[in-house]
């Protein structure tokens, strides 16, 4: 009949009962799956994480560039090699057509992967563990892993970006003790570098303080609102902003503040007490850091003359 | 000017009739550039051969993709809404010029955007995802055939309300022409989002927009891309229906269940977008899993209740022509010689069983990290738009020839074997995809050897099986093919004339009798195969959980 008007009294109908009973059963399908995703969340050890940071393609390649100088241990195929500290964070950099760099990894070890593209998309694709993930410009997207068996895993591109697509690949070695790293060569990669901060006998320079203050700039969020351009929309552009006279409301009162070291601090700490002029409407969040942070951030502020 | 069929009764608007015509032979011409296209991948990714160069394998990438997605189905849909809105409804074509107009851009659109490709200036794939920059051209000749087919939507409207206004069909509309409809709105809804997202990227090509943003791109492309093919969901349930009730004189066992499920896909469709952002940066779980599901899985509902509806309307109409006896003599005593028939049985098997199991279960949030991107993806939509939809297309016409084209069928015996060799060409190419895909082996790459990288990286071993099979399948499915234009392209030209149901090749069944009064089930054939279907699906959603489970941890 689906060429003519249905016969008449159709949409009174009674439903037969077995369209009725595949009608729930199908019903209750659909609503299990969906509850299904949400509980894998609390007890899956795989979802993908919601975590982002806007950044720009010159800002992730200037900090990518600094994470490879710092961590490097040897090089692979001409490719930087990091052993990264569990538990830290990682930067991984996609452009056309390379991934770098490479990393050794502890098994059962977390880290924090960074993962953004200099130039157009791409597809994160370990193999042969076969997770796939996307990357984008401007875009730094925070998974954590952890992984579960030792080996060696090659990361390929499975995102089409152009005619050398085919060529990037990129490696990951997982180790469970040292003596695994002469499975792949690496025997004599010099032991990772403890991170600067915990060098507690030796003070950082300056320029090792600035450093750590832009890895906390952009990986704990400042970026996104704090620009370093000059440009200031949500919030004040750091560029310049050091020793600057700013005008801010405390309790209500109009006042002037000079941008030093204590002002900075506070602002930190309870960026509420005092808020500057021109920006009431995006208030800051409170970012946990420690002194030892703030003092870095402060550095890296400095740093960013006019 | 009017013409009344003498085999079916139904007043034929003869400008309509042409429009119908010239969308048709323009859909045939665009299945001819995507297959000819395709063979070539099949046999460049197939290793052993690994005939084009990596830049003709992008670019006859981005063509394949093109006109078999977009330009094939569209233009077969376009004749679909001209045909449900006018002959079904016994009623004239609201703006024949306009109907002109309309095809004339869309046939612009897709020879220039066919020249740019095959000249090199759009190596970006059929997404074109930003920054990836195709030369204006290509933009242009996309939108030039978006704007064709949403002026060919709305005429399909003015088409309603006409019949509507001149009362030229009952009180309520035929369910074929219902679906169409909600396929229509559909339409309206993605061509918007196509325009929302091309015409700034058209812009940003020509450099007078500095910056259009990757993900935000994604997310509407998709709006377009995604829910596209839910106007090829609704337009082939359509079409099932419609054979069930040319076939064999069956309807839907309940109307009523039948329209609410077309009006869950018109609600819930467009969340698709989600589906294609899963392992994404940018948006949270809470978005993905609401969207991704389309509301708690309300579209999947949708087409889990015309998997029920559509094979019972025929095992309702069989078991009352008398072939009631046991489970299956209605199946068995089916019009198997009946290519329409066929091909829509095998399409309704593809699409549930290859395309819609892995449909749902790699669109669900976790289990997408286990796919994405891999090779598995075009493996899952050649299951739905490739054995549902086209295959559906393919069979439709075996009707239209004799009805349309008033032509008869030349070499029906191949006719009649086509639809089982395409289906299981495809099924056999799409299933050897989605393995591959769970294998890791990701899709629109040139050379997995990785041949000048700096690293290399062996499959498993069984890879190469597979990409065997997914050549043979690819093989048989285009010979199927060219034997489907070739019935096409010789039956409209040079075919015999049909004067009248003599000529019928194809049987165009009377309507079922009426019920007899009956206890208990009223396609219990079709409950014991739904069930088959849940088993079988269920059995692959634990498959793939497990798999994930035995990945790293990530969060």
């Amino acid at each position: 009949m689906s060429l003519l008007s249905p016969a008449e009294g159709w949409f009174d109908k009674k439903v037969s009962k077995d369209e009725k009973s595949w009608m729930i059963i199908a019903l209750l399908l659909c609503i299990s799956m969906f509850i299904w995703m949400i509980m894998w969340h609390v007890y899956g050890k795989q979802n993908p994480s919601s975590i982002t940071y806007r950044t720009s393609t010159a800002e992730f390649s200037k900090l990518s560039e600094a994470y490879q100088k710092q961590n490097i241990v040897g090089t692979d195929a001409g490719i930087p090699v990091v052993r990264p500290q569990p538990n830290s964070d990682v930067i991984v950099m996609a452009e056309m057509w390379r991934w770098s760099p490479v990393m050794i990894l502890q098994k059962d070890q977390a880290y924090k992967f960074h993962i953004s593209s200099r130039d157009v998309l791409h597809g994160f694709s370990i193999q042969p563990v076969n997770m796939n993930f996307q990357v984008y410009p401007s875009y730094d997207y925070v998974l954590e892993f952890k992984p579960t068996e030792s080996g060696e895993y090659k990361v390929i591109c499975n995102e089409f970006c152009g005619i050398g697509h085919h060529t990037m690949i990129g490696k990951i070695v997982v180790i469970e003790k040292e003596e695994d790293l002469k499975l792949y060569g690496y025997e004599n990669f010099k032991k990772a570098p403890a991170p600067l901060a915990e060098k507690k006998n030796e003070p950082l320079t300056e320029t090792e303080m600035v450093l750590l203050g832009e890895q906390i700039y952009t990986l704990k969020g400042c970026a996104a609102c704090h620009k370093t351009d000059g440009s200031s929309q949500i919030a004040p552009s750091w560029k310049g902003l050091y020793g600057k006279e700013e005008h801010v409301i405390e309790d209500g009162k109009k006042m002037t503040v000079k941008v030093d070291d204590a002002y900075i601090d506070e602002s930190i700490k309870t960026p509420q007490k005092k808020i500057t002029v021109g920006f009431e409407n995006t208030p800051m969040p409170v970012f946990p850091l420690t002194d030892e942070e703030i003092k870095q951030v402060i550095a890296y502020i400095k740093s960013l003359k006019d | 000017m009017f013409r009344t069929c003498d085999i079916t009764g139904f007043k034929i608007d003869l400008k309509a009739e042409k429009l119908i015509r010239a969308n048709a032979v323009f859909a045939v011409i665009s299945l001819l550039l995507a297959v000819i296209a395709a063979i070539l991948l099949v046999f460049t990714r197939y290793q052993p051969v690994h005939l084009l160069s990596a830049e003709w394998y992008y670019r006859l990438v981005t063509f394949h993709g093109l006109n078999a997605l977009i330009y094939w189905i569209i233009f077969f849909e376009i004749a679909g809404l001209y045909f449900g809105s006018t002959v079904v409804l016994n009623t004239r074509f609201c703006a024949p010029k306009l109907g002109w107009f309309a095809f004339a851009l869309m046939v612009a659109g897709l020879v220039l955007s066919d020249i740019i490709i095959l000249m090199g200036k759009a190596d970006v794939m059929l997404t074109s995802y930003t920054p990836l920059k195709a030369d204006p051209l290509y933009y242009l000749g996309i939108i030039l055939f978006a704007v064709g087919a949403l002026l060919a939507v709305i005429l399909f409207f003015g088409n309603l309300m006409i019949a509507r206004r001149e009362k030229s069909y009952g009180d309520t509309l035929p369910l074929f022409t219902y679906g169409l409809m909600t396929a229509a709105i559909i339409a309206v809804i993605t061509l918007a989002s196509g325009a929302l997202i091309y015409i700034p990227t058209f812009l940003w090509s020509m450099g007078l927009i500095q910056n259009v943003d990757p993900a935000m791109y994604k997310l509407i492309w998709w709006g377009l891309g995604h829910s596209s093919q839910q106007i090829n969901v609704a337009a082939m349930v359509s079409i099932w229906y419609l054979v069930s009730f040319l076939s064999v004189g069956g309807t839907s066992i309940n109307e009523k269940v039948s329209r609410t499920a077309f009006v869950l896909y018109i609600l819930f469709i467009c969340l698709a977008s989600a589906h294609h952002l899963l392992t994404d940066p940018g948006v949270s779980s809470a978005w993905k899993v609401w969207n991704t599901s389309y509301a708690m899985y309300l579209a999947v509902l949708a087409s889990m209740i015309h998997a029920f509806a559509v094979p019972s309307s025929f095992e309702s109409a069989q078991r009352r022509w008398g072939y009631n006896k046991g489970l299956f003599q209605w199946l068995s005593k089916a019009p198997w010689g009946n290519p329409a028939f066929s091909a829509i049985i095998l399409a309704v098997i593809g699409f549930g069983f290859i395309g819609g199991t892995t449909g749902v279960i790699f669109g669900m949030e976790q289990t997408n990290i286990i796919v994405h991107n891999t090779i598995a993806i075009p493996g899952h939509f050649k299951g739905t738009v490739v054995i549902g939809t086209t295959l559906t297309f393919m069979g439709i016409t075996y009707y239209l020839i004799p009805l349309i084209f008033r032509r008869k069928i030349v070499g029906f015996k191949w006719a009649k074997a086509q639809p089982w060799l395409f289906f299981i060409g495809i099924a056999l190419l799409s299933i050897s995809m989605i393995v591959l895909g769970q294998m890791g082996v990701p899709r629109r790459h040139w050379d997995s050897t990785f041949s000048g990288g700096p690293f290399t990286y062996n499959f498993n071993p069984a890879v190469d099986f597979f990409w065997a099979l997914m050549m043979l399948g690819g093989t048989l499915a285009f010979i199927a093919t060219i034997i489907w234009i070739l019935i096409v392209v010789i039956s409209v030209f040079f075919g015999p004339k049909v004067n009248g149901p003599a000529d019928m090749q194809l049987k165009i069944s009377p309507l079922a009798p009426q019920p007899k009064a009956h206890k208990g089930f009223e396609a219990p054939g079709t409950l014991v195969l739904t069930i088959v279907f849940l088993l079988v699906f269920i059995a692959l959603f634990f498959l793939n959980w497990k798999w994930l489970a035995a990945t790293w941890y990530v969060h």
